[in-house]
Protein backbone atom coordinates (compact mmCIF):
# COMPACT_ATOMS: atom_id res chain seq x y z
CA UNK A 1 0.00 0.00 0.00
CA UNK A 2 2.21 2.72 -1.40
CA UNK A 3 2.38 6.30 -0.65
CA UNK A 4 3.52 9.14 -3.43
CA UNK A 5 5.89 11.55 -1.96
CA UNK A 6 6.95 15.04 -4.30
CA UNK A 7 9.98 17.00 -3.99
CA UNK A 8 10.08 20.26 -6.00
CA UNK A 9 11.90 22.61 -3.60
CA UNK A 10 14.56 23.62 -5.87
CA UNK A 11 15.18 22.80 -9.52
CA UNK A 12 15.23 18.87 -9.27
CA UNK A 13 11.31 17.34 -9.83
CA UNK A 14 11.11 14.05 -7.94
CA UNK A 15 8.16 12.15 -7.28
CA UNK A 16 8.30 8.13 -5.78
CA UNK A 17 6.17 5.91 -4.65
CA UNK A 18 7.02 4.23 -1.76
CA UNK A 19 5.57 1.24 0.96
CA UNK A 20 7.04 1.38 4.50
CA UNK A 21 9.71 -0.75 3.66
CA UNK A 22 10.17 -0.49 -0.13
CA UNK A 23 10.75 1.99 -3.11
CA UNK A 24 8.44 1.15 -5.82
CA UNK A 25 9.16 3.62 -8.64
CA UNK A 26 11.36 7.39 -8.48
CA UNK A 27 11.45 9.82 -11.19
CA UNK A 28 14.13 12.34 -10.43
CA UNK A 29 14.62 14.89 -13.23
CA UNK A 30 17.36 17.64 -13.58
CA UNK A 31 16.34 19.88 -16.79
CA UNK A 32 15.57 23.65 -17.31
CA UNK A 33 11.81 22.32 -17.71
CA UNK A 34 9.39 23.98 -14.85
CA UNK A 35 7.81 21.86 -12.15
CA UNK A 36 4.82 22.97 -13.21
CA UNK A 37 5.01 21.54 -16.73
CA UNK A 38 6.51 18.03 -15.21
CA UNK A 39 4.99 17.13 -11.79
CA UNK A 40 1.71 16.04 -13.18
CA UNK A 41 2.64 13.77 -16.18
CA UNK A 42 5.11 12.65 -14.01
CA UNK A 43 2.93 11.75 -11.24
CA UNK A 44 0.57 10.04 -13.99
CA UNK A 45 3.87 8.10 -15.76
CA UNK A 46 4.84 6.79 -12.27
CA UNK A 47 1.66 5.62 -11.02
CA UNK A 48 0.61 3.84 -14.54
CA UNK A 49 4.72 2.46 -14.71
CA UNK A 50 4.26 0.98 -11.23
CA UNK A 51 1.28 -0.16 -11.91
CA UNK A 52 -0.57 1.25 -8.98
CA UNK A 53 -4.18 2.55 -9.14
CA UNK A 54 -4.51 6.06 -7.66
CA UNK A 55 -7.10 4.88 -5.55
CA UNK A 56 -4.94 2.70 -3.47
CA UNK A 57 -2.46 5.45 -2.84
CA UNK A 58 -2.48 5.52 1.03
CA UNK A 59 -0.91 9.20 1.69
CA UNK A 60 0.94 11.94 0.55
CA UNK A 61 4.27 12.87 1.06
CA UNK A 62 5.50 16.17 -0.10
CA UNK A 63 8.55 18.16 0.56
CA UNK A 64 7.60 21.85 2.58
CA UNK A 65 10.66 23.43 2.26
CA UNK A 66 12.88 25.84 2.56
CA UNK A 67 13.50 25.76 -0.89
CA UNK A 68 12.23 27.96 -4.18
CA UNK A 69 8.80 29.41 -2.98
CA UNK A 70 7.11 28.83 -6.16
CA UNK A 71 8.44 25.68 -6.52
CA UNK A 72 7.10 24.79 -3.21
CA UNK A 73 3.83 26.28 -4.16
CA UNK A 74 3.36 24.02 -7.07
CA UNK A 75 4.68 20.91 -5.06
CA UNK A 76 2.40 21.36 -2.04
CA UNK A 77 -0.78 22.88 -4.34
CA UNK A 78 -0.90 19.53 -6.40
CA UNK A 79 -0.08 17.35 -2.81
CA UNK A 80 -3.26 18.82 -1.01
CA UNK A 81 -5.28 18.52 -4.09
CA UNK A 82 -4.30 14.73 -4.51
CA UNK A 83 -4.93 14.16 -0.88
CA UNK A 84 -8.70 16.62 -0.54
CA UNK A 85 -9.48 14.05 -3.85
CA UNK A 86 -8.88 10.71 -2.85
CA UNK A 87 -9.55 11.70 0.78
CA UNK A 88 -5.90 10.29 1.99
CA UNK A 89 -3.84 11.95 4.71
CA UNK A 90 -1.06 14.36 3.75
CA UNK A 91 2.01 14.46 5.62
CA UNK A 92 4.48 17.91 5.30
CA UNK A 93 8.13 16.95 5.02
CA UNK A 94 10.79 19.11 5.93
CA UNK A 95 12.96 19.36 3.04
CA UNK A 96 16.51 19.43 4.55
CA UNK A 97 15.94 16.88 7.05
CA UNK A 98 14.46 14.44 4.22
CA UNK A 99 18.51 15.12 2.34
CA UNK A 100 19.57 13.87 5.64
CA UNK A 101 17.55 11.20 6.23
CA UNK A 102 19.12 10.05 2.40
CA UNK A 103 22.26 9.65 3.98
CA UNK A 104 22.52 7.54 6.90
CA UNK A 105 26.19 7.72 8.11
CA UNK A 106 27.15 7.73 11.84
CA UNK A 107 29.65 9.97 13.06
CA UNK A 108 28.84 12.96 10.82
CA UNK A 109 27.53 16.20 10.57
CA UNK A 110 25.14 16.34 7.60
CA UNK A 111 24.91 19.64 6.27
CA UNK A 112 22.60 20.72 3.56
CA UNK A 113 22.29 23.61 1.93
CA UNK A 114 19.64 25.05 -0.39
CA UNK A 115 19.94 28.41 -2.35
CA UNK A 116 18.37 31.42 -0.95
CA UNK A 117 19.60 34.19 -2.91
CA UNK A 118 21.97 36.41 -2.98
CA UNK A 119 25.13 34.45 -1.49
CA UNK A 120 22.65 33.21 1.34
CA UNK A 121 21.60 29.47 1.87
CA UNK A 122 19.01 28.01 3.66
CA UNK A 123 20.94 25.19 6.32
CA UNK A 124 19.91 22.81 8.83
CA UNK A 125 22.60 20.43 9.91
CA UNK A 126 21.53 16.92 11.25
CA UNK A 127 23.55 13.60 12.75
CA UNK A 128 22.92 9.88 13.07
CA UNK A 129 22.48 8.83 16.35
CA UNK A 130 22.14 5.00 17.37
CA UNK A 131 19.83 4.62 14.17
CA UNK A 132 17.66 7.82 14.17
CA UNK A 133 18.20 11.39 12.63
CA UNK A 134 18.76 14.10 14.91
CA UNK A 135 18.48 17.61 14.12
CA UNK A 136 21.07 19.47 15.71
CA UNK A 137 20.53 23.00 14.05
CA UNK A 138 17.29 23.65 12.50
CA UNK A 139 16.60 25.43 9.24
CA UNK A 140 17.77 29.13 9.35
CA UNK A 141 18.87 31.85 6.60
CA UNK A 142 22.57 32.24 6.53
CA UNK A 143 25.64 33.60 4.43
CA UNK A 144 27.18 30.54 2.24
CA UNK A 145 30.98 31.60 3.08
CA UNK A 146 30.67 32.11 6.64
CA UNK A 147 28.55 29.06 7.07
CA UNK A 148 31.55 27.07 5.37
CA UNK A 149 34.36 29.01 7.54
CA UNK A 150 31.82 27.54 10.54
CA UNK A 151 31.27 23.89 9.69
CA UNK A 152 35.20 24.12 9.10
CA UNK A 153 35.91 24.49 12.61
CA UNK A 154 34.08 21.32 13.41
CA UNK A 155 35.75 18.46 15.09
CA UNK A 156 33.69 15.61 12.83
CA UNK A 157 33.60 15.42 9.11
CA UNK A 158 30.59 17.48 7.48
CA UNK A 159 29.22 15.99 4.76
CA UNK A 160 27.73 19.18 2.61
CA UNK A 161 24.69 18.40 0.38
CA UNK A 162 22.07 20.09 -1.73
CA UNK A 163 21.94 22.52 -4.36
CA UNK A 164 24.38 25.06 -2.84
CA UNK A 165 26.88 22.36 -1.81
CA UNK A 166 27.06 22.38 -6.01
CA UNK A 167 26.88 25.38 -6.43
CA UNK A 168 29.65 26.24 -4.41
CA UNK A 169 31.79 23.59 -4.72
CA UNK A 170 35.04 25.28 -5.61
CA UNK A 171 34.65 27.24 -2.11
CA UNK A 172 34.22 23.60 -0.09
CA UNK A 173 37.42 22.34 -1.96
CA UNK A 174 39.27 25.08 -1.28
CA UNK A 175 38.40 25.35 2.32
CA UNK A 176 38.86 21.58 2.74
CA UNK A 177 39.74 20.41 5.78
CA UNK A 178 37.01 18.46 7.14
CA UNK A 179 34.47 19.64 4.40
CA UNK A 180 33.23 16.68 2.38
CA UNK A 181 30.80 16.98 -0.78
CA UNK A 182 28.40 14.46 -0.92
CA UNK A 183 28.08 12.16 -3.81
CA UNK A 184 25.72 13.21 -7.04
CA UNK A 185 23.24 10.74 -6.01
CA UNK A 186 22.99 12.01 -2.53
CA UNK A 187 23.56 15.58 -3.40
CA UNK A 188 20.66 16.28 -4.51
CA UNK A 189 16.85 15.88 -3.59
CA UNK A 190 15.47 12.68 -3.96
CA UNK A 191 11.58 12.27 -3.47
CA UNK A 192 12.19 8.44 -2.06
CA UNK A 193 13.61 10.10 1.17
CA UNK A 194 10.88 12.53 1.56
CA UNK A 195 8.73 9.50 1.41
CA UNK A 196 10.73 7.30 4.27
CA UNK A 197 10.97 10.17 6.23
CA UNK A 198 7.20 10.86 5.74
CA UNK A 199 6.52 6.94 6.85
CA UNK A 200 8.42 7.67 9.79
CA UNK A 201 6.97 11.48 10.83
CA UNK A 202 3.93 9.35 10.70
CA UNK A 203 4.34 6.43 12.42
CA UNK A 204 5.15 9.14 15.28
CA UNK A 205 1.69 10.43 15.35
CA UNK A 206 2.20 13.63 12.97
CA UNK A 207 -0.32 14.53 10.90
CA UNK A 208 -1.23 17.69 9.19
CA UNK A 209 -4.10 19.44 8.35
CA UNK A 210 -5.15 19.05 4.25
CA UNK A 211 -6.56 22.58 3.96
CA UNK A 212 -4.28 24.26 5.78
CA UNK A 213 -0.28 22.90 5.26
CA UNK A 214 1.43 25.53 4.04
CA UNK A 215 5.06 25.98 2.67
CA UNK A 216 7.73 26.47 4.66
CA UNK A 217 9.06 29.16 4.05
CA UNK A 218 11.57 30.34 6.81
CA UNK A 219 11.55 34.21 4.92
CA UNK A 220 9.23 36.50 4.56
CA UNK A 221 8.26 38.31 1.21
CA UNK A 222 10.91 40.89 0.41
CA UNK A 223 7.69 43.74 0.01
CA UNK A 224 6.84 43.02 3.94
CA UNK A 225 10.33 43.29 4.90
CA UNK A 226 10.84 46.68 3.12
CA UNK A 227 7.35 47.65 4.70
CA UNK A 228 8.92 46.58 8.32
CA UNK A 229 11.98 48.35 7.89
CA UNK A 230 10.29 52.15 6.45
CA UNK A 231 7.63 51.74 9.43
CA UNK A 232 10.12 50.89 11.95
CA UNK A 233 8.24 47.65 12.98
CA UNK A 234 10.45 45.14 15.26
CA UNK A 235 13.84 47.00 15.46
CA UNK B 1 -32.29 17.87 -26.95
CA UNK B 2 -35.90 16.44 -26.81
CA UNK B 3 -38.00 18.02 -24.38
CA UNK B 4 -38.83 14.77 -22.57
CA UNK B 5 -35.03 14.35 -22.34
CA UNK B 6 -34.66 17.79 -20.86
CA UNK B 7 -36.95 17.02 -18.50
CA UNK B 8 -34.88 14.13 -16.73
CA UNK B 9 -31.35 15.26 -17.75
CA UNK B 10 -28.62 16.32 -15.55
CA UNK B 11 -27.23 19.34 -16.07
CA UNK B 12 -23.93 19.91 -16.93
CA UNK B 13 -22.07 21.33 -14.01
CA UNK B 14 -18.43 22.86 -14.50
CA UNK B 15 -16.36 24.00 -11.62
CA UNK B 16 -13.66 26.48 -11.61
CA UNK B 17 -11.18 28.37 -9.88
CA UNK B 18 -9.27 31.93 -10.52
CA UNK B 19 -6.36 32.75 -8.94
CA UNK B 20 -4.73 35.10 -11.49
CA UNK B 21 -4.25 38.08 -9.37
CA UNK B 22 -5.56 38.99 -5.77
CA UNK B 23 -8.54 37.02 -5.53
CA UNK B 24 -9.09 32.99 -4.78
CA UNK B 25 -11.76 31.98 -5.72
CA UNK B 26 -13.98 28.61 -6.87
CA UNK B 27 -17.39 28.34 -8.16
CA UNK B 28 -19.90 25.78 -9.50
CA UNK B 29 -22.15 26.75 -12.24
CA UNK B 30 -24.77 24.47 -14.27
CA UNK B 31 -25.32 24.60 -18.21
CA UNK B 32 -22.91 27.52 -18.46
CA UNK B 33 -25.70 29.77 -17.02
CA UNK B 34 -27.01 28.86 -13.63
CA UNK B 35 -24.24 30.00 -10.82
CA UNK B 36 -24.64 27.38 -8.08
CA UNK B 37 -22.26 28.54 -6.00
CA UNK B 38 -19.23 31.88 -6.44
CA UNK B 39 -16.65 31.83 -3.66
CA UNK B 40 -14.42 34.57 -3.67
CA UNK B 41 -12.24 34.99 -0.53
CA UNK B 42 -10.72 38.64 -1.40
CA UNK B 43 -6.75 40.02 -0.15
CA UNK B 44 -7.63 43.48 -0.91
CA UNK B 45 -7.01 44.47 2.98
CA UNK B 46 -3.74 42.15 3.04
CA UNK B 47 -2.40 44.59 -0.39
CA UNK B 48 -3.93 47.61 1.21
CA UNK B 49 -0.74 48.59 2.64
CA UNK B 50 1.36 48.11 -0.32
CA UNK B 51 -0.41 50.47 -2.47
CA UNK B 52 -1.06 47.47 -4.32
CA UNK B 53 -0.71 44.05 -5.16
CA UNK B 54 2.25 42.29 -4.12
CA UNK B 55 2.53 38.90 -6.38
CA UNK B 56 4.91 36.60 -3.57
CA UNK B 57 1.72 37.68 -0.27
CA UNK B 58 -0.50 36.57 -3.27
CA UNK B 59 0.75 33.75 -4.29
CA UNK B 60 1.06 32.67 -0.60
CA UNK B 61 -2.11 33.83 0.24
CA UNK B 62 -3.72 31.65 -2.92
CA UNK B 63 -2.14 28.35 -1.30
CA UNK B 64 -3.66 29.28 2.00
CA UNK B 65 -7.21 29.60 0.63
CA UNK B 66 -7.41 27.63 -2.38
CA UNK B 67 -8.92 24.53 -1.15
CA UNK B 68 -11.07 25.89 1.37
CA UNK B 69 -12.82 27.77 -1.34
CA UNK B 70 -13.10 24.81 -3.32
CA UNK B 71 -14.63 22.74 -0.38
CA UNK B 72 -17.13 25.82 0.20
CA UNK B 73 -18.22 26.29 -3.04
CA UNK B 74 -18.94 22.56 -3.79
CA UNK B 75 -20.71 22.49 -0.29
CA UNK B 76 -22.65 25.35 -1.50
CA UNK B 77 -23.63 24.14 -4.95
CA UNK B 78 -24.81 20.98 -2.57
CA UNK B 79 -22.59 18.57 -4.81
CA UNK B 80 -19.84 15.90 -5.04
CA UNK B 81 -16.34 16.32 -7.00
CA UNK B 82 -18.00 13.26 -8.48
CA UNK B 83 -20.87 15.28 -10.55
CA UNK B 84 -18.63 17.59 -12.04
CA UNK B 85 -18.50 17.37 -15.66
CA UNK B 86 -15.38 19.61 -16.55
CA UNK B 87 -12.76 22.09 -14.44
CA UNK B 88 -11.94 24.76 -15.73
CA UNK B 89 -8.88 27.05 -14.24
CA UNK B 90 -7.38 30.89 -15.60
CA UNK B 91 -4.34 30.01 -16.76
CA UNK B 92 -3.65 33.27 -17.75
CA UNK B 93 -3.07 36.39 -18.24
CA UNK B 94 -1.91 37.54 -14.61
CA UNK B 95 0.95 36.69 -11.97
CA UNK B 96 2.92 33.78 -12.86
CA UNK B 97 2.91 32.58 -9.48
CA UNK B 98 -0.57 33.18 -8.65
CA UNK B 99 -1.60 31.39 -11.60
CA UNK B 100 0.30 28.49 -11.00
CA UNK B 101 -1.41 27.63 -7.52
CA UNK B 102 -4.81 27.17 -9.57
CA UNK B 103 -3.17 25.41 -12.15
CA UNK B 104 -1.44 23.15 -10.07
CA UNK B 105 -4.57 22.36 -8.05
CA UNK B 106 -7.00 21.98 -10.69
CA UNK B 107 -4.60 19.65 -12.94
CA UNK B 108 -3.97 17.56 -9.81
CA UNK B 109 -8.19 17.52 -9.24
CA UNK B 110 -8.50 16.59 -12.94
CA UNK B 111 -6.57 13.45 -12.69
CA UNK B 112 -7.49 12.36 -8.68
CA UNK B 113 -11.17 12.92 -9.57
CA UNK B 114 -10.40 11.55 -13.62
CA UNK B 115 -12.70 15.14 -14.66
CA UNK B 116 -11.68 16.73 -17.83
CA UNK B 117 -9.58 20.26 -17.26
CA UNK B 118 -10.35 22.85 -19.14
CA UNK B 119 -7.91 26.06 -19.23
CA UNK B 120 -9.49 29.32 -19.48
CA UNK B 121 -7.84 32.79 -20.64
CA UNK B 122 -8.85 35.25 -17.82
CA UNK B 123 -10.19 37.53 -20.24
CA UNK B 124 -12.60 35.51 -21.90
CA UNK B 125 -13.52 34.77 -19.23
CA UNK B 126 -14.87 38.60 -18.04
CA UNK B 127 -16.74 38.80 -21.13
CA UNK B 128 -18.45 35.39 -20.34
CA UNK B 129 -19.61 37.36 -16.83
CA UNK B 130 -22.04 38.59 -19.35
CA UNK B 131 -23.80 35.23 -20.18
CA UNK B 132 -24.57 34.80 -16.50
CA UNK B 133 -25.83 38.02 -15.79
CA UNK B 134 -27.90 37.87 -18.90
CA UNK B 135 -29.13 34.60 -19.08
CA UNK B 136 -31.23 35.44 -23.01
CA UNK B 137 -27.68 37.09 -24.40
CA UNK B 138 -26.03 35.51 -27.34
CA UNK B 139 -23.38 36.47 -29.85
CA UNK B 140 -22.61 38.34 -31.93
CA UNK B 141 -21.27 41.80 -29.78
CA UNK B 142 -18.74 44.25 -28.88
CA UNK B 143 -17.20 43.69 -25.55
CA UNK B 144 -15.14 46.15 -23.76
CA UNK B 145 -13.15 44.57 -21.49
CA UNK B 146 -11.85 47.18 -18.42
CA UNK B 147 -9.93 46.13 -15.43
CA UNK B 148 -6.43 46.64 -13.93
CA UNK B 149 -4.40 44.88 -16.05
CA UNK B 150 -6.61 45.12 -19.53
CA UNK B 151 -8.14 47.75 -21.98
CA UNK B 152 -9.54 45.66 -24.53
CA UNK B 153 -12.72 45.97 -27.95
CA UNK B 154 -13.06 42.57 -28.36
CA UNK B 155 -15.77 41.50 -31.48
CA UNK B 156 -17.26 38.16 -29.94
CA UNK B 157 -18.54 36.51 -32.78
CA UNK B 158 -19.76 32.98 -31.52
CA UNK B 159 -19.05 31.28 -27.80
CA UNK B 160 -15.85 30.35 -29.28
CA UNK B 161 -15.14 32.89 -31.95
CA UNK B 162 -13.07 36.36 -30.62
CA UNK B 163 -11.20 38.56 -32.95
CA UNK B 164 -9.60 41.46 -30.75
CA UNK B 165 -10.42 44.42 -32.26
CA UNK B 166 -7.59 46.44 -30.33
CA UNK B 167 -6.06 47.23 -27.17
CA UNK B 168 -4.43 49.79 -24.91
CA UNK B 169 -0.30 50.42 -26.34
CA UNK B 170 0.70 51.33 -22.23
CA UNK B 171 -1.60 51.95 -18.98
CA UNK B 172 -4.70 49.80 -18.63
CA UNK B 173 -8.01 52.28 -17.85
CA UNK B 174 -8.07 50.87 -14.17
CA UNK B 175 -4.04 50.95 -13.83
CA UNK B 176 -4.39 54.53 -14.63
CA UNK B 177 -7.56 55.12 -12.07
CA UNK B 178 -5.27 53.45 -9.49
CA UNK B 179 -2.08 55.74 -10.03
CA UNK B 180 -4.95 59.23 -9.87
CA UNK B 181 -6.19 58.01 -7.01
CA UNK B 182 -2.60 57.28 -5.18
CA UNK B 183 -1.84 60.50 -6.15
CA UNK B 184 -5.00 62.23 -4.97
CA UNK B 185 -4.15 60.33 -1.74
CA UNK B 186 -7.24 57.86 -2.01
CA UNK B 187 -6.99 54.29 -0.52
CA UNK B 188 -6.12 51.62 -3.00
CA UNK B 189 -8.01 50.19 -4.68
CA UNK B 190 -8.73 53.81 -6.36
CA UNK B 191 -11.62 53.37 -8.89
CA UNK B 192 -14.70 53.15 -6.87
CA UNK B 193 -13.35 56.06 -4.73
CA UNK B 194 -12.78 58.26 -7.90
CA UNK B 195 -15.68 57.43 -9.05
CA UNK B 196 -17.73 58.58 -6.18
CA UNK B 197 -15.86 61.63 -5.83
CA UNK B 198 -16.28 62.10 -9.52
CA UNK B 199 -19.76 62.53 -8.66
CA UNK B 200 -20.09 65.71 -7.05
CA UNK B 201 -17.63 66.90 -9.76
CA UNK B 202 -17.62 69.14 -13.28
CA UNK B 203 -16.72 66.72 -15.90
CA UNK B 204 -15.73 70.00 -18.22
CA UNK B 205 -13.27 71.77 -15.53
CA UNK B 206 -10.26 70.83 -16.77
CA UNK B 207 -9.93 69.86 -20.44
CA UNK B 208 -7.54 66.68 -19.87
CA UNK B 209 -5.94 65.04 -23.03
CA UNK B 210 -8.20 62.08 -24.86
CA UNK B 211 -5.53 60.17 -27.00
CA UNK B 212 -6.14 58.14 -30.09
CA UNK B 213 -9.52 59.45 -31.12
CA UNK B 214 -8.50 59.35 -34.63
CA UNK B 215 -11.61 57.52 -36.55
CA UNK B 216 -11.62 53.60 -36.34
CA UNK B 217 -8.23 53.20 -34.36
CA UNK B 218 -9.10 50.85 -31.64
CA UNK B 219 -6.33 51.28 -29.68
CA UNK B 220 -6.04 53.21 -26.22
CA UNK B 221 -3.24 54.83 -23.95
CA UNK B 222 -4.04 56.08 -20.87
CA UNK B 223 -0.41 56.97 -20.34
CA UNK B 224 -0.63 60.55 -21.44
CA UNK B 225 -3.98 61.22 -19.59
CA UNK B 226 -2.31 59.64 -16.54
CA UNK B 227 0.71 62.17 -16.67
CA UNK B 228 -1.90 65.33 -17.59
CA UNK B 229 -3.70 65.17 -14.21
CA UNK B 230 0.12 64.50 -12.53
CA UNK B 231 0.76 67.60 -14.09
CA UNK B 232 -2.00 69.43 -13.28
CA UNK B 233 -2.25 68.05 -9.31
CA UNK B 234 2.11 69.18 -9.30
CA UNK B 235 1.87 72.50 -11.05
CA UNK B 236 -1.42 73.26 -8.47
CA UNK B 237 0.47 72.18 -5.51
CA UNK B 238 3.58 74.27 -6.63
CA UNK B 239 1.39 77.26 -6.85
CA UNK B 240 -0.07 76.76 -4.07
CA UNK B 241 -3.36 76.81 -5.61
CA UNK B 242 -6.67 75.55 -4.19
CA UNK B 243 -7.50 72.04 -6.00
CA UNK B 244 -10.86 70.74 -6.19
CA UNK B 245 -10.41 67.21 -5.84
CA UNK B 246 -13.68 66.43 -7.21
CA UNK B 247 -13.59 68.46 -10.70
CA UNK B 248 -10.28 66.85 -10.84
CA UNK B 249 -11.47 63.40 -10.40
CA UNK B 250 -14.83 64.08 -12.89
CA UNK B 251 -12.61 65.96 -15.38
CA UNK B 252 -10.51 62.52 -15.40
CA UNK B 253 -12.87 59.91 -15.46
CA UNK B 254 -14.36 61.93 -18.12
CA UNK B 255 -11.55 61.86 -20.44
CA UNK B 256 -11.25 57.92 -19.88
CA UNK B 257 -14.50 57.44 -20.58
CA UNK B 258 -15.19 59.30 -23.36
CA UNK B 259 -12.33 57.59 -25.50
CA UNK B 260 -13.84 54.53 -24.17
CA UNK B 261 -17.46 55.04 -24.93
CA UNK B 262 -16.36 56.67 -28.61
CA UNK B 263 -14.56 53.24 -29.93
CA UNK B 264 -17.04 50.96 -27.97
CA UNK B 265 -19.99 52.52 -30.33
CA UNK B 266 -17.50 52.79 -33.13
CA UNK B 267 -16.42 49.33 -33.22
CA UNK B 268 -19.76 48.17 -33.11
CA UNK B 269 -20.80 50.03 -36.29
CA UNK B 270 -18.05 48.83 -38.18
CA UNK B 271 -18.37 45.45 -37.11
CA UNK B 272 -22.17 45.25 -38.17
CA UNK B 273 -23.43 44.46 -33.96
CA UNK B 274 -26.05 45.87 -32.45
CA UNK B 275 -24.91 44.75 -28.69
CA UNK B 276 -22.14 45.81 -26.62
CA UNK B 277 -21.22 44.25 -23.35
CA UNK B 278 -18.87 45.90 -20.71
CA UNK B 279 -16.46 43.31 -18.77
CA UNK B 280 -13.91 43.62 -16.15
CA UNK B 281 -13.46 45.25 -12.78
CA UNK B 282 -14.08 48.74 -14.26
CA UNK B 283 -17.51 47.73 -16.22
CA UNK B 284 -18.24 48.25 -12.24
CA UNK B 285 -17.74 52.08 -12.80
CA UNK B 286 -21.35 54.31 -12.81
CA UNK B 287 -19.53 57.01 -14.72
CA UNK B 288 -19.18 54.49 -17.42
CA UNK B 289 -22.24 52.55 -17.22
CA UNK B 290 -24.20 55.61 -17.39
CA UNK B 291 -22.60 57.21 -20.62
CA UNK B 292 -22.44 54.10 -22.15
CA UNK B 293 -26.08 52.96 -21.33
CA UNK B 294 -27.02 56.57 -22.96
CA UNK B 295 -24.82 56.53 -26.03
CA UNK B 296 -25.98 53.28 -27.09
CA UNK B 297 -29.49 53.93 -26.68
CA UNK B 298 -29.32 56.85 -29.22
CA UNK B 299 -27.48 54.46 -31.19
CA UNK B 300 -30.37 51.93 -30.89
CA UNK B 301 -27.91 49.07 -29.44
CA UNK B 302 -28.39 46.81 -26.73
CA UNK B 303 -25.83 47.23 -23.60
CA UNK B 304 -25.35 44.67 -21.06
CA UNK B 305 -23.10 44.56 -17.94
CA UNK B 306 -22.50 42.26 -15.06
CA UNK B 307 -23.31 42.83 -11.64
CA UNK B 308 -20.57 44.02 -9.62
CA UNK B 309 -19.53 40.91 -8.04
CA UNK B 310 -19.39 39.10 -11.36
CA UNK B 311 -17.09 42.35 -12.67
CA UNK B 312 -14.31 41.93 -10.34
CA UNK B 313 -12.19 38.87 -10.69
CA UNK B 314 -14.31 35.51 -9.70
CA UNK B 315 -14.38 31.68 -10.72
CA UNK B 316 -18.04 31.69 -12.12
CA UNK B 317 -17.23 33.31 -15.09
CA UNK B 318 -14.37 31.15 -15.58
CA UNK B 319 -16.86 28.22 -14.73
CA UNK B 320 -18.93 29.54 -17.80
CA UNK B 321 -16.11 29.67 -19.79
CA UNK B 322 -15.44 26.21 -19.31
CA UNK B 323 -18.84 24.91 -20.32
CA UNK B 324 -18.63 26.20 -23.69
CA UNK B 325 -14.76 25.45 -24.02
CA UNK B 326 -16.31 21.69 -22.93
CA UNK B 327 -19.10 21.69 -25.31
CA UNK B 328 -16.65 21.84 -28.39
CA UNK B 329 -13.75 19.66 -26.58
CA UNK B 330 -11.69 22.32 -25.97
CA UNK B 331 -8.93 20.73 -23.00
CA UNK B 332 -5.72 20.84 -21.47
CA UNK B 333 -3.99 18.12 -20.41
CA UNK B 334 -1.72 17.24 -17.04
CA UNK B 335 1.15 19.88 -19.31
CA UNK B 336 -1.15 22.51 -19.00
CA UNK B 337 1.46 25.92 -17.74
CA UNK B 338 0.39 29.15 -16.79
CA UNK B 339 1.00 31.81 -19.29
CA UNK B 340 1.32 35.40 -17.58
CA UNK B 341 0.98 37.16 -21.10
CA UNK B 342 -1.92 34.99 -22.33
CA UNK B 343 -3.53 36.76 -25.45
CA UNK B 344 -7.12 36.77 -26.14
CA UNK B 345 -8.53 34.07 -28.36
CA UNK B 346 -4.70 32.66 -28.29
CA UNK B 347 -5.94 29.35 -26.44
CA UNK B 348 -2.77 26.27 -26.49
CA UNK B 349 -4.27 22.79 -26.29
CA UNK B 350 -1.66 20.27 -25.81
CA UNK B 351 -3.45 16.75 -26.65
ZN1 LIG C 1 -9.62 40.34 -14.05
Amino acid sequence: MPILAIDTATLVSSVALATVDNVLAEITLQTKKTHSELLMPHIAKLLDMAQVAKADLKGVAVSIGPGSFTGLRIGLSTAKTLAYALQIPVVGVPTLAAMAYGCPVPGVILAPMLDAQKGNVYQALFEWHQGELKEIQPAIVTEVTAALESLSQQERPVVVMGESAVMYRDKIEQIGKNLILAAPHVVIQRASSVAGLGYKLIKQGVRHDVMGLEPLYIRRSEAEVLWECRHGVGK
Amino acid sequence: MENTQQETRKPCLTLALETSCDETSAAVVADGRIVLSNIISSQIPVHQKYGGVVPEIASRKHIENVLPVIDQALKEAGIALTDISAIGVTYGPGLVGALLVGVSVAKALSFAAGIPLVGVNHLEGHIFANFLAHPKLEPPFMALVVSGGHTSLVHVKGYNEFTLLGQTRDDAAGEAFDKVARVMKLPYPGGPYIDALAAKGNPEAIAFPRALSGKNSFEFSFSGLKSAVLNYLNSAAQKQEEINTADVAASFQAAVIDVLVSKSLQAAAVCGVGQIVLAGGVAANSGLKAKVGYECQQAGISFYYPDPILCTDNAAMIACRAYYQHQIGDYADLHLNAKPSLKLGAREIVT
